[in-house]
């Protein structure tokens, strides 16, 4: 059974037993369809550009304005309310870019690879669903529909797989569309169709088929081997190596055990050898009459404060 | 160092996950080895960054008794950057944009992480025949 026989089986089941919950689809880009009563709701891949991808990148909507949208919802991941109020879409907008979204990312599943589909209960409420649920047949139907189309064109290619950079081929740029320019712009043999869609804001679908057109027409051309890694040798010359562990410090010198030593040379201020203490010392009789009628033995160690002070100071002085 | 075999491992991890749009490898210390990126990014600057930024968070993880760190990434608006610790010698940059599925990419770089530290340290060769040993081939 082929990865889109399996895809089909379940969703199918799905819808007869009117399930409620999350499909998830792994293979590459796979995706989550979201099923409320057996009808999907919304799909999210990564092989296609969300509804808010398609806001965010189309510059309906700054990322700033956007946080702060998110902020005042109370973190929800879809702030329809606040993007109605603040006037960045209509709510007939919202809901065609979400069911646009949603056949987008159901494209994208299809023309990838499926590799099984696992039910789940629902992790939260779905983002961006739409009002009615659409049948999963039908939705399934739609993409293949998309994907024989695309295949059925000159130079098929598939969302995921080419990676095209602009043809040396002169063009006249008003004759080209501005989904065109875009793709040129911004083709660089390292951005496939998946790619240039999230880069562009636009549906996967939509400019793959647009980068399929281009390569028949000859504005677009798929370069052969990509570009080599250049690869630095780290120095050293071979590979890189783990950090040598710090060297450890030189040793401290132990002191020896026992009373430090008494300095020979320095020596060992004793409290009062300078003086100041007993110079500055209050006297009052000083104070008052230049120390000559200081009364002997009320405060004889006053008796020579200044005395002592000028001395300190001058060693001379008598 | 087996220069091809860490290309190869950069590039498959890009086929592998949808939505990958750049990948580096530095050196822990910031030095650049390897950049499969756009012109519109600068690798040397990305991985002097990505040092920094993963020494941050690994110091931070410390300081408030997280564990070990296992990556940082940073969401914006039209994407994100993630970024890996490779052994205790280097580290990987993988940059997506907003469609890429970051819990795969969590999946799908452990073993790719494994594999490009046994590259960069001249250990794959050796890896390799020992599991073989193992497996008794």
């Amino acid at each position: 059974m082929s990865g889109y026989e399996l895809l089909a089986r379940d969703l199918a089941a799905c819808g007869r037993d009117g399930f409620t919950g999350e499909v998830r689809v792994t293979g590459l880009p796979g995706g989550t369809f979201h099923f409320r009563g057996g009808l999907v709701v919304a799909v999210e891949s990564p092989g296609a550009p969300g509804p808010e991808a398609l806001l965010l990148r189309s510059g309906r909507i700054g990322g700033e304005e956007w946080a702060g949208l998110v902020r005042e919802s109370g973190g929800a991941r879809w702030p329809a309310a606040g993007l109605i109020a603040q006037g960045y879409a209509g709510a007939a907008q919202l809901r065609v870019v979400c069911a646009m979204a949603l056949q987008d990312a159901v494209f994208a599943v299809v023309a990838g690879s499926v590799d099984g589909c696992e039910r789940a209960p629902s992790d939260g409420p779905p983002p961006a669903t739409i009002a009615v649920g659409e049948p999963p047949t039908r939705l399934l139907q739609e993409a293949s529909r998309k994907l024989a189309a695309l295949l059925a064109l000159p130079c098929p290619v598939r969302p995921e797989r080419e990676r095209p950079v602009p043809a040396a081929l002169s063009y006249a740029a008003g004759r080209l569309g501005p989904l065109q320019r875009e793709v040129l712009t911004h083709a660089d043999g390292r951005r496939t169709a998946r790619d240039l869609a999230f880069r562009t804001g636009r549906g996967v679908y939509t400019v793959t088929v647009e980068v399929a057109r281009m390569l028949g027409d000859g504005l677009l051309e798929c370069a052969g081997a990509p570009a080599p890694i250049p690869v630095r040798v780290p120095p050293g010359g071979h590979g890189v190596r783990p950090r040598e562990p710090a060297s450890p410090p030189p040793p401290v010198p132990v002191p020896p055990s026992g009373p430090p030593p008494s300095p020979a040379t320095l020596p060992r201020r004793r409290p009062g050898a300078s003086g100041i203490t007993e110079a500055l010392a209050p006297d009052r009789g000083d104070v008052a009459g230049n120390g000559a009628e200081a009364t002997p033995g009320e405060r004889p160690e006053s008796q020579t404060g200044w005395k002592e002070f000028f001395r300190l100071r001058n060693p001379t002085t008598k | 160092m087996d220069h091809k075999a860490l290309a190869r491992e950069m590039r498959g991890l890009r086929e592998q996950v949808s939505g990958i749009t750049d990948t580096a490898v530095a050196a822990a210390d910031g030095l650049l080895i390897a950049a499969d990126t756009a012109d519109s990014i600068d690798p040397e600057g990305l991985a002097a960054l990505a040092a920094a930024g993963l020494g941050l968070a690994r110091r931070t993880a410390e300081a408030t008794a997280r564990g070990a760190l296992h990556r940082t990434v940073a969401y914006g608006s039209h994407g994100c950057a993630a970024f890996y610790a490779v052994g205790d010698t280097a580290l990987m940059v993988v940059l997506g944009d907003e469609g890429m599925d970051v819990d795969r990419l969590h999946t799908a770089t452990q073993p790719a992480l494994r594999r490009i530290d046994l590259i960069l340290t001249d250990r794959a060769g050796t890896a390799q025949q020992s599991e073989k040993a193992a497996e008794g081939v």
